[in-house]
């Protein structure tokens, strides 16, 4: 009984999604999964906004061949069960395709609501591999796309700046071990930078929740890194910065986009000055002017990146979609999002690569905290 | 290394001490686990945080608010929670229960009030450190673990010396018989509360200023109940030993193999202990306390 109950919710998902979306209604449901509560809650929050903001003007111009779109956010409170609860609620609803989640984890938990039911989503700031490649099997996850950079590749630009612009040449890695985020882009940093011909003197992983890492820090101390890579959120960082401080480190910290908050600078005080890190996108990216300044005309404060540019990303990738299947099936949009390229979208030309359902030469921003404001840097772009 | 791992301990120790204490004083006395204690501890944080930065006032009188405002608010605690708990003579599970539902009011009361966000508090001496052959000590740490032990010293005096200390040191061995003899109990055990909230107070400014200040943060007084039971719960001198012994351990652990494994080591050592020596440390089973 149990079992064939649980056989059929994909079935019912499944149906529901192609009732809800054929139906001859006069808007288009797109879905959002994002984090409005809870630690990630800033960027999810600024995230929501910005779509808001940006489906409004579309709307205002007469909507998507003729049909108004209407944006369905419920909070996944960046935790996986929450991920699936909200997925199956935006398939029941009747979504053609979804946009988010920001967080790996929730984004493949989420898969195994999407993928029976046909419906894709597109990630914002979810940057592990395993989004949308499943390990196991070695094969792409046809429902998962993503508008931001992998792991690798933030892990690589941070090892090549370090190498090649900065000139240093040992890394000490102090990395969550509870998080994939961490873990991989340490892994990644490690690999390339060692590929680059420099050492990685230390590695050291604390676990989730953890305040004092002044013991792993005094070790650190003793092996001298020039560089020490912090892949980590932006509150362990700030934290990690200001004890590795206390203890008399000069090594130059770095981190990823987990970074990208300005909790980092209030938290984390002096002690963060001259650090840099890498990121999707950066509000001094000439290409997005306009969208910041409509965001703080209507928001009065700044969008928190990434993620509002990676969901208008991702919000132009489903309509490109829409238009050019001529409806909004979401089987039949998960077959066009695949195969999208030099589509002009608000970070810049986009293309996913179907092989792993990875943006193509996305470029990376790296970013620099100097007299606690956060300074645009560089850009790299994808090889 | 060894030396600075050392310190680093010390100071960790140091905190978990403090903490440890506010546990010990009550159990002493109602022989029970305080666990809203860790929720005190965070309130007093956001007292000093906010009298600094909102108040813009000056770090002592921010101390001095934060001992006074977490004294009362741990004193209400009891008044509300427990004292009608006492008066039907309910079990300690029940004050045990009465205590983990007020932590996790009292914490998601400040995630409705306040918000889920962070607070770091102004760098004033923060930021300094003195370093000596290598080794590291930031300046914040030296002074809380002097004022930490200034504190836990005028405490022991007190409760060796005074009248009333004397009377709470009675009551630690049986409260009925002790209001026999004349002493208001109420009143005393209102004053081991108030005694318990003030180094609340002085636990959370050190920890919100060596860490950050967010409603969770009183989960940190975990390891602070830890130390309290390695210490023997009940007794003084074994909480600030089991702090101590708890942080530099911990410290050693997390520089010498891994801090990945730092929980499990330091855990399984509290169940060794406890196999060994059921009441701590310091506890014996009804005598010498507080």
């Amino acid at each position: 009984m149990n079992s064939k109950l649980l056989a059929m919710i994909p079935l019912a998902v499944a149906l529901c999604a192609v009732i809800g979306c054929d139906k001859k209604s006069d808007t288009i449901k797109i879905g959002q999964a994002v984090a409005l509560t809870g630690d990630n809650s800033t960027w999810g929050q600024s995230e929501k906004n910005a779509l808001d903001m940006e489906i409004a003007k579309i709307n205002a111009k007469g909507g998507v061949m003729g049909k108004q779109i209407q944006l369905i956010s419920y909070d996944t409170r960046a935790d996986a069960t929450e991920g699936v609860n909200v997925t199956k609620r935006l398939v029941s609803d009747g979504v053609c395709a979804i946009i988010g989640p920001g967080q790996s984890g929730v984004a493949i938990a989420m898969t195994s609501v999407t993928e029976p039911a046909n419906v894709s989503f597109l990630a914002t700031s979810a940057t592990n591999p395993k989004v949308t490649v499943d390990d196991k099997t070695g094969s792409v996850r046809k429902t998962a796309f993503r508008t931001c950079f992998i792991d690798p590749f933030q892990g690589t630009v941070a090892a090549q700046f370090a190498a090649k612009n900065l000139k240093l040449k040992n890394a000490a890695i102090i990395y969550d071990v509870g998080s994939d985020y961490s873990s991989w882009l340490g892994k990644y940093f490690t690999t390339e930078f060692e590929k680059q011909g420099c050492k990685v003197v230390a590695s050291e992983a604390f676990r989730s929740g953890e305040l004092d890492f002044r013991a792993i820090l005094g070790k650190i101390k003793g092996s001298n890194p020039d560089v020490l890579y912090i892949p980590t959120m932006q509150k362990e960082a700030a934290l990690i910065m200001k004890q590795a401080a206390d203890l008399g480190i000069k090594a130059i910290p770095m981190g990823g986009d987990g970074w990208a908050s300005p909790d980092l600078i209030t938290l984390g005080g002096k002690a963060v000055d001259g650090s840099y890190f890498v990121n999707i996108t950066s509000l001094e990216d000439p290409d997005i002017q306009g969208f910041i300044k409509d965001y703080r005309a209507k928001f009065n404060n700044d969008p928190i990146m990434p993620n509002p540019v990676m969901a208008i990303d991702a919000l132009d990738v489903i309509i490109d979609a829409i238009t050019k299947t001529g409806g909004t099936d979401p089987a039949k949009l998960t077959a066009q999002i695949a195969q999208t390229k030099n589509l002009p979208t608000l970070s810049g030309n986009f293309t996913i690569d179907p092989t792993n359902h990875n943006p193509l030469n996305k470029p990376a921003v790296i970013q620099q905290v100097k007299d606690g404001k956060f300074v645009y840097v560089t850009k790299f772009v994808t090889q | 290394m060894f030396v600075q791992t050392l310190l680093t301990g010390l100071a960790i120790g140091g905190i978990y001490a403090l903490m440890a204490v506010g546990y010990s004083l009550v159990f002493s006395i109602l022989n029970f686990s305080n666990f809203a204690y860790g929720s005190i501890i965070m309130l007093g944080a956001y007292i000093s945080y906010f009298s600094m930065v909102k108040l813009g006032l000056p770090i002592g009188v921010a101390l001095a608010l934060s001992i006074l405002g977490a004294a009362l608010l741990c004193y209400l605690n009891e008044r509300l929670a427990y004292a009608p708990l006492r008066k039907r003579r309910a079990s300690s599970l029940f004050f045990m229960i009465s205590a983990m539902g007020t932590a996790i009011f009292l914490e998601n009361l400040v995630y409705a009030i306040v918000g889920a966000h962070f607070y770091a508090f102004p760098e004033v001496f923060t930021k300094r450190n003195i370093t000596f052959h290598g080794v590291s000590i930031g300046v914040l740490d030296v002074f809380a673990i002097a004022f930490s032990f200034a504190a836990i010293y005028a405490l022991h005096y007190f409760l060796q010396k005074s009248r009333t200390g004397i009377a709470i040191r009675a009551a630690s061995y049986d409260i009925q018989v002790c209001s026999l003899n004349g002493v208001n109990d109420k009143h005393l055990i209102g004053l081991v509360f108030c005694l318990a909230g003030g180094l609340a107070g002085i636990s959370g400014t050190f920890l919100g200023m060596k860490y950050i200040v967010y409603p969770t943060m009183g989960w940190i007084t975990n390891k602070a109940y830890i130390a309290a039971v390695i210490g023997g719960l009940g007794s003084l001198p074994g909480a600030v030993v089991g702090g101590i012994l708890l942080g530099v351990t911990e410290t050693f652990v997390s520089a010498y193999v891994s801090s990945v494994v730092r929980d499990v080591f330091s855990f399984s050592l509290l169940v060794l202990l406890l196999m060994v020596m059921p009441t701590g440390l310091f506890g014996r089973f009804l005598e010498e306390k507080v």
